[in-house]
């Protein structure tokens, strides 16, 4: 992390627009997220969550508006950006015909991981699906599918990543101790951008969020603000969506 | 059974509408009636040239090779709905949620199927040539009698390739044995009788000459291996998770000559593990092929037997170029968004391996030279067809990037494709029948081809990649 990015924040959005067709996904947001947050993009379903995180990946272009991820522009070096942060998709998309092994040894290879079988034996353990690591992944779980694609997403160790729906296939106890990783990552030093509608996860794990509703940015703020002025993350998100909705 | 038949037929509309739009989906069976409405006044043109009797062959052998192609997407279709669709869920499945059998579902959908491929090609096409009837003294009795035989030659096909289907998905051995019984059936058939194939294709011989006797027949041509499927399906949900030791590392290391090795290791593994190397190899190149083989060796009777092979070795180079379809059949662009790897990147490495598979055909026209003693063409022949493959590759990696097999649908696509492609084809075929040796010359087609291909790279980098 360069004294720049520092200082320019980590995600820095301006005046993002995505529309397709008729439909605009995500007007005119602009946000900034520092180094050391866990960030949450809050917002119903179909509020433009993931058409964000689409955006911050270089996976879809802006039609207008201009984004840089760690200090690189988004729509200039989309390669650049991925090469650099960890991604998870909201589908869990392993290649089918891949075993567990062999998508993250082809993470590997594409990411030039060195040694990185021995790093994913790690996760296998970690995550408690050793016994799936040979099996195609057309054949896994949705949980085991949503581990496979968080191994990959942090098996290089960025600096920064970007997870659509963190938690939404995993156990009780797996969410448990995912939450506790991607705390302990960012007290790290790194950054995590996440986009979620479960609101609990949010209120528990994440320090900053942004309310998104039908692509329009609502509100940005910290969950610290919100419990001085004792209040909930889903009252305040609530009144805040309906007032956005009939306003 | 009639609301999951309408359901389905909405579900099938929906799914082609939603990938390239309703309106341009809308006006495919109108380009399909176009193209047959024009193409009916060239008939006295054909007539001078190849008898009224072999041109039925080549129509009726058209749809027969139809229906093959959408009963083998039947056969493929489970995973590439997977692949496409991800989470969503089709009425197919539907039997895990809702208390309908499987084998209900399937009936329903084979007349599904049946109903709406008879819609969006046999009918536009048969309409076509009706309306154009009139103007080329063709008697209004004759689209009517076409549109039963060429129905009945689509399902035939479709009937064959849901049976074999079925067989196959019971038993692999089984089908092994079927098929060579078929095959040495087939050949001893000829070679001991003389019985061309063409006497054993009813809906043909119903066109030759119609009778209730050949009728019946035809139709149980259809309903018996429909029936036998029907009866053989089996769930496709028993299957054993299968286990495998790790082959990227091994590939990428043997793959090392290739740009990008890994996604070069990946593509081999999707195309051996999917089945869809053996699979494909056979329904969508060497059957094809043999059909028209079949086909063009009747019009060996009216032009040198040398032209014929190199008429064939163009279209083989056409079937060739359709190879790219399979390394893009089940990957999705989805699967790369969380990894750095640019589209043209992507294409780049689909385009290796796809010249790595073009040892297929290179090596089948080098072998139909020699079988069919042609081994004074076999230079041209070999140039023209790699040449057609590589042009036609570069055509629809232009149109479709990484989605060939659902884009082709667009009509606009298509019709494109058909021109640039068909226009290149026409002056071979010239060049070709004017002087064998001036076929080589087809090589300069590798320079719009890489023009194209270099264009495409742009072109699919600066657009958002179509989600199905």
């Amino acid at each position: 992390m360069s004294l720049m990015e520092m200082k320019q924040g980590v995600i820095e959005a301006q005046g993002l627009v995505k529309q397709f067709g008729d439909v605009i996904a995500v007007n005119n947001i602009s946000l900034s997220i520092r180094q050391g947050e866990l960030f949450g993009l809050l917002g119903p379903n179909g509020s433009g969550k993931t058409t964000m995180i689409k955006l911050l990946t270089g996976q879809l272009r802006p039609t207008a508006g201009s984004a840089t991820v760690l200090g690189l522009d988004v729509k200039k070096d989309p390669v650049g950006v991925r090469e650099r942060v960890g991604i998870i998709p909201e589908q869990e998309t392993p290649p089918s015909f891949l075993t567990a092994t062999e998508y993250l040894d082809f993470v590997g290879e594409v990411r030039h991981i060195p040694d990185v079988l021995k790093k994913a034996d790690w996760w296998f353990d970690y995550l408690d699906f050793n016994d799936k690591r040979d099996v195609l992944c057309k054949d896994l779980s949705r949980g085991t599918r949503q581990k496979l694609m968080f191994t990959q997403a942090f098996i290089h160790k960025p600096t920064l990543a970007l997870i659509d729906e963190p938690l939404i296939n995993f156990d009780p106890i797996m969410q448990r101790k995912v939450k506790d990783y991607l705390t302990e990552y960012v007290r790290c030093g790194n950054t995590i951008f996440i986009s979620t509608h479960i609101l609990e996860i949010a209120e528990e794990i994440c320090s900053g969020f942004a309310i998104l509703h039908k692509g329009t940015l609502l509100h940005t703020g910290t969950v610290a603000e919100l419990k001085e002025r004792d209040q909930h993350l889903d009252d305040f998100f609530l009144s805040l969506v309906e007032k956005g909705t009939h306003g | 059974m009639v609301k999951l038949f309408v359901n389905m037929m909405k579900e099938e509309w929906r799914v082609h509408s939603t990938m390239f739009g309703s309106l341009s989906f809308a006006l495919f069976p109108v380009m399909i009636l176009g193209i047959a409405f024009m193409g009916s006044f060239l008939l006295p043109l054909f007539r001078a040239v190849v008898p009224p009797g072999y041109l039925a062959i080549i129509i009726h052998t058209i749809f027969l090779l139809l229906g093959i192609m959408v009963g083998g997407f039947g056969l493929l279709g489970m995973e590439v709905m997977n692949r496409r669709f991800g989470q969503a869920s089709l009425l197919s499945y539907s039997a895990r949620s809702l208390p309908i059998s499987e084998r209900e579902i399937f009936c329903t959908f084979v007349v599904k199927d049946t109903v709406y491929y008879l819609i969006l090609w046999v009918v536009p096409f048969v309409a076509g040539f009706a309306i154009a009837s009139p103007f080329i003294s063709v008697p209004l009795s004759l689209p009517l009698l076409l549109l039963l035989t060429l129905t009945l030659a689509f399902l035939t096909g479709l009937a064959l390739i849901f049976f074999l289907s079925t067989v196959y998905s019971r038993s692999k051995q089984a089908f092994a044995v079927l098929f060579v019984i078929m095959l040495m059936g087939w050949a001893g058939l000829y070679l001991y009788t003389g019985i061309s194939t063409a006497a054993l294709f009813l809906p043909l011989q119903l066109f030759y000459a119609f009778s209730y006797a050949t009728f019946l027949a035809a139709c149980a041509v259809v309903i018996i291996p429909s029936a036998i499927a029907v009866v053989l399906f089996t769930s496709e949900y028993t299957d054993t998770t299968k286990r495998f030791k790790n082959a990227i590392a091994p590939l990428t290391k043997k793959l090392s000559f290739f740009p990008y090795p890994p996604l070069a290791a990946k593509d081999l593994i999707d195309l051996f593990r999917s089945g869809s190397f053996i699979g494909q190899t056979l329904f969508s190149f060497f059957i094809p092929l043999g059909l028209l083989w079949f086909l063009l060796s009747v019009l060996a009777r009216f032009i040198p037997p040398g032209d014929v092979l190199l008429l064939f070795a163009i279209l083989t180079g056409v079937i060739a170029s359709t190879m790219y379809t399979w390394l893009t059949m089940f990957d999705t662009f989805s699967s790369y968004t969380c990894l750095p790897v640019s589209v043209p990147v992507l294409l780049k490495s689909k385009m290796c391996s796809f010249a790595v598979l073009q040892v297929i055909p290179a090596t089948f026209i080098v072998l139909v030279s020699i079988a069919s003693g042609g081994v004074a063409y076999l230079v041209p022949a070999f140039v023209l067809c790699l040449s057609v493959s590589f042009y036609a590759l570069s055509v629809t990696v232009w149109l479709t990037g990484l989605s060939p097999s659902v884009l082709v649908y667009d009509a606009k696509v298509l019709l494109l494709y058909l021109v640039s492609v068909g226009i290149a084809l026409l002056a071979l075929i010239a060049l070709a029948f004017v002087n064998p040796y001036y076929a080589i010359g087809s090589v300069l087609l590798f320079l719009p081809a890489w023009l194209l291909v270099k264009a495409s790279f742009t072109k699919w980098d600066m657009q958002d990649q179509p989600v199905f």
